[in-house]
C-alpha cells in the first residue's frame, strides 16, 4: 500500500431502492446504447462530471514528464511555466502515476450469465470494466485484462500503445458466460505475470468460493490470493457484483432451482416464499464475510447489484479513492 | 358406525384431492437456473425440519376437511349397548328414586358412587321414550322430594336430577318407596315402575321395602357399586370426660374405631385435633371385622373456659366421611371441684355437701366432684381442680387463703357459703381479697328449726327473694318470675358490710329486705361467688327448692368461665336442632360448616322462644350467634352444635338379596339389551372447523413469511 492512502471497504451501491443520480443511466438503459465504447464513455462522463477522474490519485516526488491537459486533470497539476513556453496547457506526471498498470479481472464463468431482469452480471461488470478501461485510456495509463472462469481465458497485457482500449472493449462485448469458476486460479496467474505494482480491480459474483461457509470471513485460495497480491505491493479492489435476486430471492412460486455452471447437479424444489427470509440473512452474511476477509486483507470491497446505475458505483468508487489519499 | 346416508360417502373421493394438488403442483414448478444454489441450499437447510412438518400439517388438513365434509354429510352414528334396563322402552309412569345417602359419596375411581348413580339416571331419564310421566325423589332420610308429582316434563327432571348433592343422611328406603308408591297410585299408565340408583348397602333397609303388599308397583334396581365388596373403617364414637390427672382444663377423649374389612388393619393412625389443630396421634390395630378403642389425653388451654371443637380423625381411606368424627366441649365438661366441708356431720343429710355435690352431679354429670375435710385441702392440691366450694368452714389457713387466691387469680373459680362455724373476723382477713364484701353479723329472720330437722314444711316466718333480674347472665335462663327460687325461704342469713362500688363485683340475688344473698366478684382471671346462707336446710329450705339445681350449676358454670352443658349438642346428619332465644335478642344465627348463614327471627320461634334448626346436611361443627335489638352480634357458644355421621352408613352389609324388592324385574325374560344411538356429525364438524383453522394459520404464516 502506498503510503497516505487509506483502504476503503463500501457497498457502494444505490441498489434498486434508491433513486439514481440525475444523468446516471441504469443498465437496461446502459444495454440499448450501440457498444461499450459509447457505454464506457456514457459511464465515465456521468459518473465524474466535475470530477477529478485520476485513478491513481497519489504523488511521488519524482517527475518524469509532461502530458496535454485533459478535461478532468487536476488544475493543480498544470505546469504554469510550461505553458508560458508553448501556450498549450500541460501537467505534470510523476513516477507512480507513469509507471502505474492497470489490470482488469473478470469473472466470466457460467454464474455471471445469471439475469432474470435487466441485464447480467457478467454484462454488468463489463460495463464497469469498460469504463474503468477508458478512464485509464484517457489518462494516457496502461490497462490490462483477463477475463477466467476455471482458467484464463484471455489475457491482454496492459499497454498504452493506440488501440489498446479499444480491442479491451472488443474482448469485453465478445465475453460469454461459460465454464466453471477459479478466481484463485485466474489471480494465481495474474501475480505470475506482473512483477510489477498495478491497481488490479477483481469483479466477480464471488459464488462457489468459499469452500468454509463458518465464520465472520470468507476462507479459502481466493482470499488466500487477495493477500498475497497485497503483500507484492499491488493495489487490489474487489467488486462484488450480485443480481437482485441474489440479494432478496424475490420469487412467489413452486420453483425447481438448478445449477448453473457445467456439472453443478444441484437442484431444488421449494416454494421460494418460505425460503425467502432465510435466504435474505445467508446472502446478508455472505457479504459479510467477503467484506471481513477484504478488510483484513487490506482489499478495496465493492458491493454492486446489477440493477444499480454503474456510474454511482464507478463515482463511489473514485470519490472513496480520492477521499482516502486526501485523508 | 352407521350412516344415515351411506351414498354420500363416494364424495368422499375428495379426499384425495389436495394429494393430487401436491403432485401435480409439483409437476408444474418453474424451473429456474440459478447461480446462488449454495446460499439456497444453506436456507433450506436451516429451514427444511419446519418447512416439511409444515407441509405435512398442511396436507394432512386438507386432507381432513375433504374427507369430513361428504363424512358430515352421511350423517354417521354409533350403536352403543346400555346397561339401562329394558322396562325403560315402553310408555309408563316411573319414579326415579336416587339414594343420596352418606354411603353414596364414597370414591369409586376417579369419581363417587353418588356421580355415577346420577350418571345411570340421566341416561335413563334419555332412553325414555317421549310418552313417560316422570318424578324424582330422593332416598335419604328425610330430603324433600325434587320432582314430586308425574310431570311429562323431562328437561325439568334432568333439571333437576343436576341440582342434587349427595347429603350426609342416612337413608331410608321404607320411606322413599312408600312415597315413590303414593305418587304412582296417581298414575294414568298401566305400567308403573320405581327406578332405584343406590349402592345396596344394607343400612336403611331396617324399615322394610315400604310397598303395599297388593298392588305396588314394580321396582327396578341399579346397583351402581357393582356388587363390588367395599372395605371400611370408621370412627364411631368420640367421648370427652374431664381428666384432673392432666392438670387444669385436662380431658380424655375416647375415640371408638371400627374396622370392616376381611383382612383387619394395622397400624390405623389415629389423630386427636383441637380447633383445627392436630394436637396427638396415635396407632391401633384393628382385627377383621373388630372394634377398637383410642384415648388421647389432652389439656385444654385457655384458663376462664370456652368451647372447643375437638375432632377424631383415622387414616382416609374411600369412604371419607366417617374417617373423622367430631365434639363439640366446653370447659364445663371437664370440670373438676373440691368440696371443703367445713361443718361434717354424721348424718348425710344434714352435710352441706349432701346437697351441693348432689346439685352438681345431676346438673353437671360430667363434673368431677371431690369432698374433703379442711385439715385434708393442701394448697398444692388445688392445681388439679378447675372449682372450689368452702361450705361453712370455720377459717381458712393462711396458706389455703394464699393458695385459694392464686387459685382464683389464674382463673379458677371459688364458691363461698357462709353457716353457724364462720369465723368472720378471720374470715375477713384472711380471705379479703377473695371476699366480695366483708362477712357481717348473721341475722336471724325467725326461731331456729334444728329441733325440727328433717321436716319438709316449716312455717315458720322466713325472708324470700326479691325478684330475679334476668339480664344477669347466670339468671339468663331461669323462668321469668324466677319460679324455684321464689318459693325459698331464708330463716337466717349473714348480713354483709357495704363494700365501695366496682365494676367487679355485683350482687346477682338480693333478699326482700335488700340483703345481698348471692355476690360475685371477679378476681385476676377468675371469680368468687358468696351465698350469704347455708347450702343445707340449717338457715333456708333453698337446697329442696327446685330453683337450686340450675342455680348451682349456673353458678358453678359461670365459676370456671363454662357456658353451658348441652347433651344435645352432637346430632346426627339430619336431626334437628332445637334453638334457644334468650333475653332480648331478635335474631339467631346458624353458621354452618361451609360457612354460609342460616338466620331466624325471633318472630318465628314458639312460645318457648325456641326454634328448630333442621338444615344439618353437612358434617362439621354449626356455630350460633345472638343479634340483639341494637344489632350488636353475640356469640353463643353455649348453642354450638356438631354434626357427625350416622354410624350405620359406615357399615358395608349388603342388602340380602332376599330382601330385594326388584325380584319381579329380575325375572323379566329374554329381552335384548337395548342399544342407545349416539350421533357423531358434531364431533366431526368440531374436528373440520379444527383443522380448518389449523390449515389458515399454517397459510397465513407461509405468506407472512
Amino acid at each position: 500500500m502506498r503510503a497516505g492512502q487509506k483502504i476503503i471497504v463500501s457497498e457502494g451501491t444505490t441498489g434498486r431502492g434508491q433513486q439514481p443520480r440525475p444523468g446516471l443511466l441504469d443498465p437496461t438503459d446502459l444495454a440499448r446504447l450501440a457498444s461499450l465504447d459509447l457505454r464506457a464513455r456514457t459511464i465515465v462522463e456521468g459518473a465524474f462530471s466535475g470530477m477529478h477522474r485520476n485513478l491513481h490519485p497519489g504523488t511521488s516526488v519524482e517527475f518524469t514528464e509532461h502530458r496535454e491537459y485533459a478535461p478532468g486533470d487536476d488544475v493543480r497539476r498544470i505546469d504554469w511555466k510550461a505553458v508560458g513556453r508553448a501556450d498549450r496547457y500541460y501537467v505534470k506526471r510523476f513516477e507512480d502515476e507513469t509507471e502505474m498498470h492497470t489490470f482488469l479481472v473478470l469473472d466470466a464463468s457460467a454464474s455471471m450469465g445469471y439475469r432474470r431482469l435487466g441485464v447480467s452480471k457478467l454484462d454488468y461488470a463489463g460495463y464497469l470494466a469498460g469504463a474503468l478501461a477508458y478512464l485509464v485510456g484517457q489518462q494516457g495509463d496502461a490497462a490490462g485484462l483477463l477475463l477466467f472462469d476455471e482458467s484464463a481465458r484471455s489475457f491482454l497485457p496492459p499497454s498504452t500503445r493506440p488501440g489498446q482500449i479499444r480491442e479491451v472493449f472488443r474482448l469485453l462485448e465478445a465475453a460469454q458466460p461459460a465454464g466453471r469458476t477459479d478466481a484463485a486460479l485466474a489471480l494465481g496467474h495474474l501475480g505470475e505475470l506482473t512483477d510489477k505494482r498495478s491497481l488490479i480491480i477483481v469483479m466477480s459474483d464471488l459464488l462457489d468460493s468459499e469452500p468454509d461457509e463458518s465464520g465472520d470471513q470468507a476462507r479459502g485460495a481466493l482470499p488466500e490470493r487477495l493477500r498475497q497480491l497485497r503483500a507484492r505491493g499491488h493495489d487490489v479492489a474487489l467488486f462484488h457484483v450480485l443480481d437482485a435476486d441474489e440479494v432478496e430471492l424475490p420469487f412467489d412460486d413452486l420453483i425447481f432451482f438448478e445449477g448453473m455452471e457445467p456439472a453443478d447437479t444441484r437442484t431444488l424444489l421449494a416454494q421460494a416464499t418460505d425460503l425467502a427470509q432465510a435466504f435474505r440473512r445467508e446472502s446478508q452474511a455472505f457479504r459479510n464475510r467477503w467484506r471481513g476477509t477484504c478488510l483484513e486483507a487490506g482489499v478495496e470491497y465493492r458491493f454492486a447489484r446489477t440493477d444499480a446505475p454503474p456510474a454511482e458505483i464507478l463515482r463511489a468508487f473514485l470519490a472513496d479513492r480520492q477521499r482516502a489519499v486526501r485523508l | 358406525m352407521h350412516f344415515l346416508a351411506p351414498s354420500l360417502l363416494f364424495g368422499l373421493l375428495a379426499a384425495i384431492l389436495p394429494w393430487l394438488i401436491h403432485l401435480i403442483g409439483k409437476r408444474r414448478a418453474r424451473p429456474v437456473r440459478f447461480a446462488a444454489m449454495q446460499l439456497l441450499l444453506r436456507s433450506e437447510r436451516r429451514i427444511s425440519a419446519r418447512r416439511r412438518l409444515r407441509e405435512i400439517l398442511l396436507l394432512v388438513a386438507r386432507t381432513g376437511v375433504a374427507a369430513a365434509l361428504p363424512l358430515i354429510f352421511a350423517r354417521p352414528f354409533a350403536e352403543r349397548t346400555t346397561d339401562v334396563p329394558v322396562a325403560s322402552l315402553d310408555p309408563q309412569s316411573a319414579v326415579i328414586v336416587l339414594d343420596d345417602s352418606a354411603s353414596m359419596s364414597r370414591s369409586a375411581g376417579l369419581s363417587t358412587l353418588f356421580a355415577r348413580a346420577r350418571d345411570r339416571a340421566r341416561a335413563l331419564l334419555r332412553q325414555f321414550p317421549s310418552d313417560v310421566d316422570l318424578a324424582l325423589l330422593l332416598a335419604s332420610a328425610g330430603s324433600s322430594p325434587k320432582i314430586g308429582e308425574l310431570s311429562p316434563e323431562r328437561a325439568r327432571v334432568l333439571e333437576a336430577l343436576e341440582d342434587i348433592v349427595c347429603s350426609a343422611r342416612p337413608a331410608d328406603f321404607a320411606g322413599a318407596l312408600r312415597s315413590a308408591s303414593l305418587i304412582l297410585s296417581g298414575s294414568a299408565h298401566a305400567k308403573r315402575r320405581i327406578y332405584l340408583f343406590t349402592d345396596l348397602q344394607a343400612a336403611g333397609w331396617e324399615a322394610g321395602t315400604g310397598l303395599p303388599r297388593e298392588g305396588a308397583p314394580e321396582v327396578i334396581i341399579d346397583d351402581v357399586s357393582g356388587g363390588a365388596r367395599w372395605e371400611n373403617r370408621a370412627v364411631l364414637d368420640v367421648g370427652v370426660v374431664p381428666a384432673p390427672e392432666a392438670g387444669t382444663g385436662g380431658i380424655a377423649v375416647d375415640a371408638e374405631l371400627a374396622d370392616f374389612s376381611l383382612a383387619g388393619t394395622r397400624g390405623l393412625g389415629v389423630a386427636l385435633k383441637v380447633d383445627g389443630v392436630s394436637v396427638a396421634k396415635g396407632f391401633v390395630d384393628l382385627a377383621p371385622g373388630g372394634r377398637g378403642h383410642k384415648r388421647f389425653l389432652h389439656r385444654l388451654t385457655g384458663e376462664g373456659g370456652g368451647a372447643h371443637d375437638l375432632e377424631v380423625e383415622i387414616d382416609r381411606d374411600a369412604f371419607r366421611l366417617d374417617d373423622r368424627r367430631l365434639a363439640h366441649v366446653e370447659l364445663s365438661r371437664a370440670m373438676s371441684v373440691l368440696i371443703v366441708n367445713g361443718d361434717p356431720r354424721t348424718a348425710r343429710n344434714e352435710d352441706e355437701p349432701f346437697f351441693f355435690a348432689a346439685a352438681l352431679r345431676n346438673g353437671l354429670p360430667s363434673a368431677a366432684v371431690t369432698i374433703k375435710l379442711p385439715d385434708d385441702v393442701s394448697p398444692e392440691s388445688l392445681e388439679s381442680t378447675t372449682m372450689v366450694a368452702l361450705l361453712n368452714l370455720a377459717q381458712p389457713s393462711e396458706a389455703l387463703a394464699a393458695g385459694l387466691v392464686r387459685f382464683v387469680s389464674a382463673g379458677g373459680g371459688l364458691f363461698i357459703s357462709v353457716g353457724d362455724r364462720v369465723d368472720m373476723t378471720l374470715w375477713n382477713g384472711r380471705m379479703a381479697k377473695l371476699l366480695p364484701q366483708p362477712l357481717g353479723l348473721p341475722r336471724t329472720a325467725s326461731a331456729l328449726p334444728g329441733q325440727h330437722a328433717g321436716e319438709i314444711v316449716d312455717d315458720r316466718p322466713a325472708e324470700r327473694l326479691a325478684p330475679i333480674d334476668r339480664s344477669h347472665p347466670l339468671l339468663a335462663n331461669f323462668p321469668e318470675h324466677g319460679e324455684g327460687l321464689g318459693s325459698a325461704r331464708f330463716f337466717k342469713y349473714m348480713l354483709l358490710d357495704p363494700a365501695p362500688e366496682s365494676p367487679e363485683r355485683s350482687v346477682i340475688l338480693r333478699y326482700e329486705s335488700g340483703a345481698p344473698a348471692l355476690v360475685e366478684k371477679q378476681v385476676g382471671k377468675g371469680r368468687v361467688m358468696l351465698l350469704s346462707t347455708t347450702v343445707d336446710r340449717e338457715w333456708t329450705d333453698l337446697p329442696i327448692r327446685t330453683g337450686f339445681l340450675p342455680l348451682v350449676r349456673e353458678a358453678a358454670r359461670r365459676l370456671v368461665g363454662a357456658t353451658g352443658d348441652d347433651e344435645t349438642a352432637s346430632l346426627r346428619a339430619g336431626e334437628a336442632r332445637s334453638l334457644v332465644f334468650s333475653g332480648d335478642e331478635q335474631r339467631l344465627e346458624v353458621s354452618r360448616p361451609d360457612g354460609s348463614v342460616w338466620v331466624a327471627r325471633r318472630e318465628q320461634a314458639s312460645a318457648a322462644h325456641s326454634i328448630l334448626y333442621g338444615e344439618t346436611d353437612r358434617l362439621g361443627t354449626y356455630h350460633v350467634r345472638s343479634v340483639g335489638p341494637d344489632g350488636a352480634v353475640v356469640a353463643r357458644p353455649e348453642q354450638d352444635f356438631v354434626v357427625n355421621l350416622d354410624t350405620r352408613e359406615s357399615n358395608p352389609a349388603r342388602l340380602d338379596p332376599a330382601d330385594r324388592p326388584d325380584r319381579i324385574a329380575a325375572a323379566s325374560p329374554g329381552a335384548k339389551p337395548p342399544k342407545h344411538r349416539v350421533e357423531l356429525w358434531h364431533s366431526l364438524a368440531a374436528v373440520m372447523i379444527g383443522l380448518l383453522f389449523l390449515e389458515s394459520a399454517l397459510t397465513l404464516r407461509r405468506r407472512r413469511v
